[in-house]
């Protein structure tokens, strides 16, 4: 068990900035996701670590050990890669045990973990099968085994899953969350799907634009997001452009968006008057007998209905919302053309700076807090 | 190692040397000897002096002109057949089924690979002034003049060189999508306009790619044209002759006619390199063709058209093995078969065999080793060095190997590097001859291997030189083996270079070939040819049992 250390990391290609004052400290044990769209510089992070690049600022910690300037083959990380990368020669064995016998430990402790290996992955009687006689997900497996094999400091996964079909991803993070938990081995994983570094990791960072835009548990990246750039990309969120009004009351001012009419918590430390408003389509109560709170009414546009959930476009005021109808019985989609009400709660919103897009926070928390958990 | 590469602080490591091994390769056996040329052109034969005598001549006497006209109309017109008999050839095989394809693909490899002055031959033979079919055509009451001069050129340049036509065609024809003809036709056009608006511009630039190979070859051949050719000089007979006649201390005029030669090779090879720039067509998806079954009288013709096209080309082969056989007295032929012409060369000229299979052997040791090395540097290592490197190790496709051959005497023939008349320097004519294909083959294989195997490799723990030893080198061996063979084979045939730089005692087969048949000893050079023929089956057969999929990507490849 390993902790990491990033320290003032900053990469350049060229011109380009690929990581700049990336400060990160992961935990020993821990499972730990980068995620950004692609182009975000998560990978450029996952492979300076990995020592495939080199950072032109910065350090890198691996416990108790500065390892920015070892060569790639002697940090002792166990890399998983998105295409595979087993050896197309090799067999199932030759591929698990290529680094133990880089390592030169004994013959029977070679088979002893290769057999352990790839016990763990569910691919007990492979060892002599080649990889053309594999399946995406089988080979994917032998490189989780060949990387966990060599009991590395830490393992580190670039985007594993993204050439597997949605089945597949799914049986395969579980089971890449329950190996990590197991062998208790820190993990870096890298991915662009919200959705998987949710469900898998213990802490999320987000990447955009070579920096680290939050670092927090999946519950706080989505519920509590500190910038515009966040709240968008992890998961949908419904954002109006609004002009902020006249208190209301202690703590909340009025907001003005079009004919729209709501009442918000007012910002901590802010004069601007321009602000973005955001909430999330499931935040949106349609409840057409509530009579105070942010009542909002609309006219449907579209519907979509994906299983267990609907999605309800609809124009309100002049803007144009969308929300989430959950576990929706017969009737319960209303027709393009017929009126809506919606109650959007004061606690479900989020005001973001227009122009840096950071999250402006209410002046006393407690107020607003409730019906976050 | 692709990404420990990328780091700021480059280290000196094992790839450091090898790139200045290869620039010394380079600068020495490419640069200095074609410098040598270059300076020689630009040389007053008399006086020694900077001139532009030499280009003032070339431009102003018809006898020059003339043998570039020649080489012009030779090179055209062998173009011209060869897409006559390629693009039929490659539509059918490839669209239709034909019986025993694949055995017309073999022989027509067979053709391409076999040494050109051996096409020469057997139709000298053949046709020649006292040719046995020209003879049996005049006792019919056909008269034929003598196959020699350009016409004996083009039909032996051409029937050598359609397979590329053949070969490139056929491989596009295979991987266009179906769903692009099949969307045409869905869309209401016939299958003659499918074929004519789908079909055909994609395979285009396949066609143009092969066409153009044919021209360059058919435009730097030497044993052709100086058996068949009679007193039809082209460029590279006429650099020949000029070099070996040329009595001055300089050879002006050989080496002018050579940069002529280069320049429209270099003209060729940038037309080609932009026409295969422009070969983004074919598709990666399996949707392959459909194979149709012909019946009736279209099968019958189809089948016509391609055994004639690959019988024809054949042909030679055959009658020089036939001959091999046939009884000789001295330089006659007698009735009765034997062995006695192998017998032959087997008591009078071992040496030559001997020669021809180590000289060739230790070019090849040579190529794989360092072609794999370079062709690594150009793949992984995108060093300005690399950069650099690249288009000087492009220069062996623009050069003839009558001018290398000039070039390496004159420049070898002085100090540091007395080297005219060792084996050493006929092995290297075939070293650098052959050195860029096995780079350009070794980087493309590489560019197919994932870095991401080598990264695996080393972040596994083990350090760039064994991850290249284990993981690269495995995966590129199939691919190294079949250049080498393929290598090999263009070495044993090699002549047009050689045979400026052999001495008696360094004298190789396709020399020897050569000799035979200007003295008219037909037994000994038919046996001799049938050797070099065998030996490029041999070839072909290993080629297609290490990579499974025949020679003729390997030819293609370039």
């Amino acid at each position: 068990m390993t902790s990491i250390r990033i320290v003032d990391l900053e990469k350049r290609f060229g011109e380009v900035i690929a990581l700049s004052d990336v400060n990160l400290s992961i935990e020993k044990g821990e499972f730990f996701t980068l995620l950004g769209p692609s182009g975000c510089g998560k990978t450029t992070l996952l492979r300076t670590i990995a020592g495939f690049h080199r950072q032109d600022k910065g350090e890198v910690w691996l416990g108790e050990e500065r390892v920015d300037e070892l060569p790639a083959h002697r940090r002792d990380t166990g890399m998983v890669f998105q295409n595979y990368a087993v050896f197309p020669h090799l067999t199932v064995f030759q591929n698990v045990a290529y680094g133990l016998q880089v390592r030169k430990l004994p013959k029977p402790e070679i088979e002893r973990r290769v057999s352990a290996a790839l016990k763990t992955v569910h691919l007990e009687g492979y060892e002599k099968r080649t990889p053309d006689q594999l399946s995406g997900g089988q080979q994917q497996r032998v490189g989780l085994a060949r990387a966990m094999a060599i009991e590395p400091r830490v393992l580190l996964f670039d985007e594993p899953l993204s050439n597997l079909d949605a089945k597949l991803r799914v049986e395969m993070r579980d089971e890449i969350r329950a190996v990590q938990k197991q062998l208790g081995i820190t993990a870096v994983y890298v991915t662009h799907d919200q959705e998987e570094a949710l469900v898998i990791s213990d802490r999320i960072a987000v990447v955009s634009g070579g920096r680290v835009q939050q670092v927090g548990a999946p519950w706080d990246i989505y519920k509590d997001p500190e910038n515009l750039f966040v709240a968008s990309f992890v998961g949908k969120v419904n954002l109006i452009a609004a002009e902020l009004g006249e208190a209301a009351g202690p703590g909340f001012r009025m907001a003005r968006a079009g004919s729209l009419q709501l009442r918000v918590p007012a910002p901590e430390g802010f004069d601007g008057s321009t602000v973005t408003l955001a909430f999330r389509p499931e935040d949106a109560v349609e409840d057409p007998q509530a009579e105070a709170g942010n009542l909002v009414s609309g006219k449907v546009l579209r519907t979509s209905f994906l299983g267990t959930v609907a999605g309800i476009v609809a124009e309100c005021g002049g803007s144009t919302l969308i929300v989430d109808r959950h576990h929706p019985r017969a009737g319960d989609i209303p027709a393009p053309g017929s009126t809506i009400r919606l109650s959007l709660p004061t606690e479900g919103l989020m005001l973001f700076d227009p122009v840096d897009g950071a999250r402006l926070r209410p002046a006393m928390p407690g107020r607003t807090a409730g019906g976050a958990g | 190692m692709s990404a420990a590469a990328k780091g700021p602080p480059r280290q000196i490591d094992v790839w450091t040397f090898v790139t200045l091994g290869g620039f010394a390769i380079v600068g020495i056996f490419l640069v200095w000897p074609l410098a040598d040329v270059f300076r020689y052109s630009f040389t007053d034969k008399e006086s020694g002096l900077l001139s532009f005598s030499n280009w003032l001549e070339f431009l102003s006497k018809k006898y020059y002109l003339r043998a570039f006209l020649h080489s012009m109309f030779v090179a055209v017109s062998t173009t011209a057949l060869s897409l006559l008999f390629g693009i039929p050839l490659a539509f059918l095989t490839t669209r239709y089924r034909i019986r025993g394809s694949a055995l017309l693909n073999t022989v027509a490899v067979l053709a391409l690979l076999s040494p050109p002055f051996i096409g020469a031959y057997s139709w000298v033979t053949m046709l020649g002034r006292s040719g046995f079919l020209r003879l049996a055509l005049d006792s019919i009451g056909i008269h034929l003049p003598p196959i020699y001069g350009a016409l004996g050129i083009v039909l032996a340049d051409s029937l050598q060189y359609y397979p590329f036509v053949s070969l490139m065609t056929a491989g596009a024809l295979m991987t266009i999508d179906r769903s692009l003809e099949e969307a045409s036709e869905n869309l209401g056009a016939s299958s003659t306009r499918t074929f004519f608006r789908v079909t055909l511009p994609l395979v285009l630039p396949s066609v143009t790619g092969g066409a153009l190979i044919a021209f360059m070859m058919s435009l730097s051949n030497f044993g052709t044209p100086m058996i068949i050719g009679g007193n039809y000089l082209v460029l590279p007979t006429l650099a020949y002759n000029l070099f070996t006649s040329e009595v001055a201390e300089r050879p002006g005029m050989a080496s002018t006619v050579s940069l002529v030669l280069m320049l429209c090779a270099a003209a060729i090879i940038s037309l080609q390199q932009w026409a295969s720039a422009r070969r983004k067509y074919a598709s990666m998806l399996v949707n392959r063709p459909i194979i149709k079954r012909l019946r009736g009288l279209p099968s019958a013709l189809a089948h016509a058209v391609c055994y004639c096209i690959v019988g024809l080309s054949a042909l030679p082969l055959a009658v020089v093995v036939f001959y091999s056989f046939k009884n000789t007295k001295g330089p006659v032929f007698i009735k009765g078969f034997g062995l006695e012409s192998y017998r032959q060369i087997l008591f009078d000229v071992p040496k030559t065999v001997m020669n021809s299979f180590t000289y060739s052997l230790i070019a090849v040791a040579l190529i794989a080793v360092v072609g794999t090395l370079l062709g690594f540097i150009l793949a992984r290592r995108r060093t300005l060095a690399a950069r650099i490197l690249d288009p000087l190790l492009m220069i062996p496709y623009i050069v003839p190997g009558t001018v290398l051959g000039i070039g390496y005497i004159v420049a070898f023939n002085q100090k540091p590097f007395f080297l005219v008349g060792t084996s050493i320097i006929i092995i290297m004519t075939y070293f650098i001859r052959r050195l860029p294909y096995s780079v350009r083959s070794a980087s493309s294989i590489l560019r197919q291997i994932d870095p991401a195997l080598e990264e695996a490799g080393i972040n596994l723990g083990s350090p760039p030189g064994r991850t290249f030893r284990t993981i690269t080198l495995p995966l590129m061996k199939a691919g190294i083996i079949s250049g080498a063979i393929m290598s090999w084979v263009t070495s044993m045939n090699e002549l047009s270079a050689s045979i400026l730089l052999y001495v008696g005692r360094t004298m190789t087969m396709p020399i020897k070939v050569y000799l035979s048949v200007l003295d008219g000893f037909f037994g000994t050079a038919s046996a001799m040819s049938t050797i070099l023929l065998v030996v490029t089956g041999i070839a072909l057969y290993l080629v297609n049992r290490w990579t499974g999929k025949g020679a003729a990507q390997a030819v293609v490849g370039v």
